[in-house]
């Protein structure tokens, strides 16, 4: 990741909270002024550097950790809008990163039945619910998008 | 990484699979705040791998399961 890398890297997620979602590279390119194909490549550098994770299908941007460039069960009310956070820890993240308090939403698993949860003051108003973390840290990034 | 609504739910829903790492969610929080608060900072640079060690052990989230590569 080099300097060129570190700027646009740091120009989408400044998109991000301007937008209120995750750029698409085009929107990224009209911000920046770079071309289309230099945000992809760029792009595609800070993904091997694990700063952020492209889909590989369409080279747009599947996650800009904490956000999600999808639609997940972790919806995020938080800054007057509506996020997608990529997991649980993610989705306390999005507050953390907003350094706002927020409302986090989502399923148990197990039964289905709705969770929901504040954050305020970086505490939940809940503290009766558990997080499970089935992979390992040594193997988050062997597939960071089933981690 | 998931939320469950108790410890009994996660060991139903993992239905003899073999456990990762089940914490409290007060915990779950300050780990998130410590992890991602600087990233919409527009001075951010990459954590480093110390860095980032560091903030799970200061979570209080030591041992093999939370040992980064």
């Amino acid at each position: 990741m080099d300097e060129g890398d570190l700027g646009l890297r740091n120009a989408t997620y400044r998109l991000v909270a301007e937008l209120g979602r995750v750029p698409t590279a085009d929107e990224a390119a009209r911000a920046t002024g770079l071309g289309l194909d230099d945000v992809r490549a760029r792009w595609r550098s800070l993904h091997e550097a694990h700063a952020l994770v492209l889909d590989e299908s369409t080279g747009e941007i599947r996650m800009a950790n904490p956000f999600s460039g999808v639609p997940t069960r972790f919806r995020v009310l938080a800054d007057g809008r509506s996020w997608h956070a990529n997991c649980a820890w993610d989705a306390f993240g999005i507050c953390a990163a907003l350094g706002a308090d927020g409302r986090i939403e989502t399923t148990c698993p197990d039964c289905d039945e709705p969770i929901t949860v504040e954050a305020r003051d970086e505490r939940p108003d809940d503290e009766t619910l558990f997080f499970h973390c089935l992979v390992p840290a040594a193997r988050w990034w062997e597939n960071i998008v089933f981690t | 990484m998931n939320l469950f609504r108790s410890e009994e739910h996660v060991e139903r829903w993992l239905a003899g699979r073999a456990p990762g790492a089940t914490i409290p969610v007060a915990q779950l929080a300050a780990l998130a705040f410590a992890w991602w608060s600087d990233r919409l900072s527009p001075d951010w640079r990459p954590h480093t791998r110390d860095q980032n060690q560091a903030i799970l052990d200061a979570a209080g989230l030591t041992g093999d399961f939370w040992r980064l590569p």
